[in-house]
Parts: structure tokens; C-alpha cells; sequence
């Protein structure tokens, strides 16, 4: 009976009632679409980031996290055919890449800026794809001296295709070394800072100026994100010798998307939640105002105060129900609208290419926007329904 | 005896002023009594009314309904007996407006926890009795003021009290509505042996009362018993 009482007595002011529900389900639809969003940009910037850049797990030899290196390649891995071997025999990795990283100074005769090199593995950087090239072409496998640049560097040397430039960097044994090298190729990552000063060089052409055969790390990339925990636990009982590291461990500006996004996102709930709790509070109050001599009748005839407390936190909960339905119902037609919409976002910030605006629509970001709106109208009725239970009956009946 | 009020004194708080609404009553009242209170407005008939239904207390005095002393418990710990043992009927019928005249007369029942198969009978059978249940499932709006007055006694009734307290029961109706409606309230009284009290300024109802006891000031004046009771 206190359902049917509650139901029907949402119905009983149906414009306000309307005004109250609207406000929840925009306040869901909001979360939804918000949600969605995170987790979408979430997800995208994890992949990305794992599949173009650093891998699910990167090998290194062991010590070379903890030990500061005095030359380069001090604490490299020595064998990377044979560990190659062993990484790649579990049926959940998808390949392994070598890497190595080196920093010098970059000339084109006239001029010398710093650089900051990746040397790769041409076939295995071309599957990671992680940056577009603007002008020549990709690091040729075979061939030990060409390069490419990032943008800004290529800029500032005044590089184009075809060109060649001179590498100078210390080498594994401590003295200095330099290369020609040419410039097959011109890149954009999309990252200003890191296209100013890059470069990607194939590994034969960086050990060559390193005077070594070790390369730094291995980077391992797996069929499945959600595999990397257990790859890392069966690696690191199978391989001694070897230390890991996870993209979790690596992906710092990830991490602060997530903090930053899940700040946001905490507050803009606040305040959602905030507006529902004054909005359906207002609703249930207007309405003990107006049912004073009812609640008196109620309690005249026997209820008691828990009852009559129950009945108004009834209808703030069939006010959350309803507005939760139709907020998840809304949210989910318009994150679908949007998704198919395909519209573009300007780039963020420290970005130079945009990126489609994009919904990810989990359950668990419709239950989320679904409980919050159903507790948060639930618990805005709790100060109303106490009054109401409250009340003095004699007041309550001679209430006009 | 089922009510019996000592000495009962009550005064409420009119902006500045203290007011006695009264003063030093002192009144029983039978199983089975049809007793009017009576006296012009302002008389203290609804506050003696509210004391007797457990929904207000006394600033002195007893009130014991039943053998219970009600007086020495919080007016929200009465629930219960409110509940079990009065029934309510009002000038303004009060009735629930979002339920049917068949929910409202089911409302006490519910409140008692009575079984489905049961509440059903019981509210047909009340409904039955009020000639009402043809309007079973209309709501209050959809309903005529001695309609309305009908459903709120059934509702009165349904829970079978020993008491049924009813503040100015014709007050809103027409007077052959209102006729009907004391016939009905009569039939009631001796049928079920029902203790009826009301409190009205309606000298239709005083005639029709086996007891009729007039206040004036808080006080009770005068009280008359009728010859054929």
C-alpha cells in the first residue's frame, strides 16, 4: 500500500512531479554522457598508449632500474634473440619489439639542436603505428643510416626528405661518436614537446653509433590488455635475470588523465547530486505542506511515525526510479546519437591533431547514473519524510 | 465503563495568550454509548474530542480509555491503540484522496496487518453496509459529500473499535443527506454495540444522541440523557 500510496501520489502533482523528474534525468543523462566520455577517452588513451608507445611490459636487464647506468647501455640486454624466443613462446603475446633510446646533438652544419632518439625495429615499429608520417617516407629496413624526425626537429634543422644530417653521441664505452645519417622520413606524434626533439632510427643504425650489440629494452606487446598481470607473473617466474615494468607503471601522463577526469567527474556528480537533492527535498516538502491534514488523518487512524516516514521516502524512491529509468533510457539513445554523429574534438592541450568525440557505453556506467540518481532522490527525502512523521496530529488536522 | 476522563484540564497557547480550552472536566462514558458532546464553538467539544482519541494530551488530569491510562504514554507509543480501538470520522471526511473508496475503507486493515482473503470480506461487507459499493473504485473527488461521509464511516468501522469519534460528522452536508448519515451512525451504535461520541453544535444530532453533555468554557454545563436510550 505505501508504494501504490507513493506512485500515486507522484501523479497527483503531475507538473511539478515532471519538473522534478526532468531534473534527474538530465542529472543522469549527464553522467551517462560524462561517463561515457571518461571512459572512452580512458580506454582510447590506454590503448594508444600501450599499442604506440610503450608496450604492455617492457624487459630490462636486471639492475637497470635500480642502478644508475655510467655509460650508456651499461645495464643493456645482452642476449635479446634468445629472450626474444622465450617471451614469445606464451601464446598471449603478440610480438616483442628492441628498443633503445640515446640523446645527443643533431647538425645539419650549420646548426646544432639536442635530440632524443628511439632506435627501433623498422617492421615491428611500423605495426605499433604510433605516429604519422607528414612527409617522405618510414624507416626502410634495411638500412642502417636513414632516420626519421619529428616535426618541429625536421623544422628547425630545416630537414626535408633526402637530406642528411649528423648524429653525435657517447658511445657504450664512454667516448664520443658521430653518424651521417639521412632523413627518409618526417613524423608528427601529436605531442609538440616530444615532436621538437625526436628522432627514430633503426636499432643496427644506434649500435652502430653506440659501438655495441645490446639494446635496452624489450617491449612486449599482448593480444589482450587485461592479460598483462599474469604475462608479467609468468615471465617473471620463467625468465631470471630480467626485471619488468607494466604500461601502468610507465603511463604517468595516463594516470593523471585518469585523476584529472575522475576529479572532474566526482564534482560535476556532486553538483548534479546537489541539484537533485534541493530539486526532489523542494518536491516532497511542497507536498507535506500541502497533505499536512492527510498525515494528520494517517496518524489519527493509527500509523505510526515510521510508517508515515517510509511513505515519503517512498515517493522520493519511485521519484529516483522513474528518473533513473528514464535518464539511462535518454542517456543511452543520446551517447548512441552522438557516437554516430562522429564529431571532432579540437586537439587538448600539448596536442596538435584532434580526436572524434566518443561515447563508451558500459553497464557499469548506466547502473552508476542509475543508483546515483535513485539514492540521491532516496536520501533527499529523508529530512522531509522525518518532518512529516513528526508532525503533531492535532496541528496536522487542523492544518488548512 | 470504557472512557473515563478526571479532572482533565488542557490550555494551549493562542499568540500571547494562554487559553483554557478546559477546565476540571470530569466525564464517563458507557460501552455502547451514543453521546453527543455539544456547545458553541470555541466550547472545547474538538479538544475533548482530540483527548479521548489519543491524539492530544492533558496538561492535567486522566484520561483512561479501556482500563488504560493514556495519558501516562507518548502520544506516538498510542498508535496502536488508535489503530485497534477508535475509529475516526470527520466534518471534512479526510478521506485519502489518491485511493479508491475501497482502499480507503482497507487502509485501517492493512495498518492490522488482516490477511488478503479476509480484508477483502471485511471491506465488501462494510461497504455493503454504507450502500457504497457501487462506488467501490471511485476516488473521494468522483464522490458526493454524504458519499464521501459514508466511505469514512465504513473506514471508522471496518477495524470494529470499541469507540468511534466523530467531530461535526454533518457539519458539510445537506440536511437529508446528513439525516441519513445519523440514521446509519444510529443503526450502527445498536447493531454492533459500537461506542459512538461526537462533538457538534447540530441539534439534529443532539436529538438523535441517547446522552447529550453540553460544554460552555471549557466546563461541562449541563448533560441531558434522552428517555428511550
Amino acid at each position: 500500500m505505501i508504494t501504490r500510496i507513493a506512485f500515486r501520489n507522484v501523479f497527483r502533482n503531475r507538473r511539478r512531479s515532471a519538473i522534478t523528474l526532468l531534473v534527474i534525468v538530465f542529472g543522469a543523462v549527464g553522467l551517462i554522457l560524462f561517463g561515457g566520455y571518461k571512459q572512452q577517452t580512458f580506454r582510447g588513451l590506454r590503448e594508444s598508449t600501450i599499442r604506440s608507445r610503450l608496450g604492455h611490459l617492457q624487459i630490462y636487464k636486471r639492475g637497470f632500474a635500480t642502478n644508475e647506468a655510467k655509460k650508456p647501455l651499461e645495464f643493456g640486454l645482452d642476449n635479446v634473440a634468445e629472450l626474444r624466443r622465450a617471451v614469445e613462446s606464451d601464446k598471449r603475446v603478440k610480438m616483442t619489439a628492441a628498443q633503445i633510446t640515446l640523446m645527443g646533438l643533431i647538425s645539419n652544419g650549420d646548426k646544432s639542436e639536442t635530440f632524443l632518439a628511439t632506435a627501433v625495429e623498422p617492421r615491428k615499429e611500423k605495426q605499433m603505428n604510433g605516429q604519422r608520417l607528414v612527409s617522405g617516407t618510414d624507416l626502410p629496413e634495411n638500412e642502417s643510416d636513414a632516420v626519421i624526425l619529428g616535426r618541429g626537429l625536421a623544422t628547425s634543422m630545416h630537414a626535408k626528405p633526402g637530406d642528411y644530417l649528423t648524429l653525435m653521441t657517447t658511445t657504450s664505452t664512454g667516448s664520443l661518436n658521430a653518424a651521417d645519417v639521412r632523413v627518409a622520413g618526417i613524423f608528427m606524434s601529436g605531442i609538440k614537446e616530444y615532436d621538437d626533439r625526436a628522432v627514430k632510427m633503426p636499432i643496427a643504425g644506434a649500435q652502430q653509433l653506440l659501438q655495441t650489440k645490446k639494446v635496452e629494452r624489450l617491449i612486449v606487446m599482448l593480444n589482450e590488455t587485461d592479460d598483462t598481470q599474469a604475462v608479467r607473473a609468468d615471465l617473471a617466474r620463467r625468465l631470471p635475470g630480467i626485471e619488468m615494468k607494466d604500461w601502468s607503471e610507465l603511463a604517468s601522463f595516463y594516470h593523471q588523465v585518469v585523476l584529472l577526469y575522475n576529479g572532474i567527474f566526482g564534482f560535476l556528480g556532486l553538483i548534479v547530486s546537489a541539484i537533485v537533492v534541493f530539486s526532489v527535498a523542494n518536491t516532497i516538502l511542497m507536498s507535506i505542506f500541502e497533505r499536512t491534514r492527510e498525515i494528520g488523518t494517517l496518524m489519527a487512524m493509527g500509523t505510526t511515525r515510521a510508517r508515515v516516514a517510509r511513505m515519503f521516502l517512498a515517493e522520493g524512491l519511485v521519484i529516483g526510479v522513474l528518473g533513473a529509468i528514464a535518464g539511462v533510457v535518454g542517456g543511452a539513445l543520446l551517447a548512441n546519437l552522438i557516437n554516430r554523429g562522429h564529431i571532432m574534438l579540437p586537439p587538448p592541450p600539448g596536442y596538435t591533431v584532434g580526436y572524434p568525440l566518443r561515447m563508451l557505453m558500459s553497464p557499469s556506467i548506466l547502473i552508476t547514473a542509475a543508483v546515483i540518481s535513485i539514492v540521491t532522490a532516496t536520501i533527499s527525502s529523508i529530512v522531509p519524510a522525518l518532518k512529516a512523521s513528526r508532525m503533531k496530529i492535532v496541528d496536522a488536522l487542523g492544518h488548512i | 465503563m470504557l472512557i473515563r476522563l478526571t479532572n482533565v484540564n488542557k490550555s494551549y497557547r493562542l499568540g500571547r495568550v494562554d487559553v483554557r480550552a478546559l477546565d476540571g472536566i470530569d466525564l464517563d462514558v458507557d460501552r455502547g454509548d451514543f453521546l453527543a458532546l455539544a456547545g458553541p464553538s470555541g466550547s472545547g467539544k474538538t479538544t475533548l474530542l482530540n483527548l479521548i482519541g489519543c491524539i492530544d494530551k492533558p496538561n492535567g488530569g486522566r484520561v483512561v480509555i479501556d482500563g488504560v491510562d493514556v495519558t501516562a504514554v507518548p502520544l506516538h507509543r498510542l498508535a496502536a491503540t488508535r489503530r485497534d480501538a477508535l475509529g475516526y470520522i470527520f466534518q471534512t471526511f479526510n478521506l485519502i484522496p489518491v485511493l479508491t473508496a475501497y482502499e480507503n475503507v482497507e487502509y485501517p486493515l492493512l495498518l492490522q496487518n488482516v490477511g488478503r482473503r479476509e480484508r477483502d470480506a471485511r471491506v465488501r461487507r462494510w461497504l455493503d453496509q454504507v450502500d457504497i459499493a457501487a462506488q467501490a473504485k471511485q476516488r473521494p473527488d468522483q464522490l458526493s459529500g454524504g458519499q464521501r461521509q459514508r466511505v469514512a464511516i465504513a473506514r471508522a468501522m471496518v477495524a470494529e473499535p470499541k469507540l468511534v469519534l466523530a467531530d461535526e460528522p454533518t457539519a458539510n452536508l445537506d440536511q437529508a443527506t446528513a439525516a441519513h448519515i445519523l440514521d446509519l451512525l444510529a443503526k450502527l451504535n445498536s447493531e454492533t454495540g459500537t461506542t459512538f461520541v461526537f462533538a457538534t453544535h447540530d441539534p439534529a444530532v443532539m436529538s438523535r444522541a441517547h446522552r447529550c453533555v453540553r460544554l460552555r468554557d471549557g466546563r461541562i454545563a449541563e448533560e441531558a440523557r434522552a428517555l428511550v436510550a
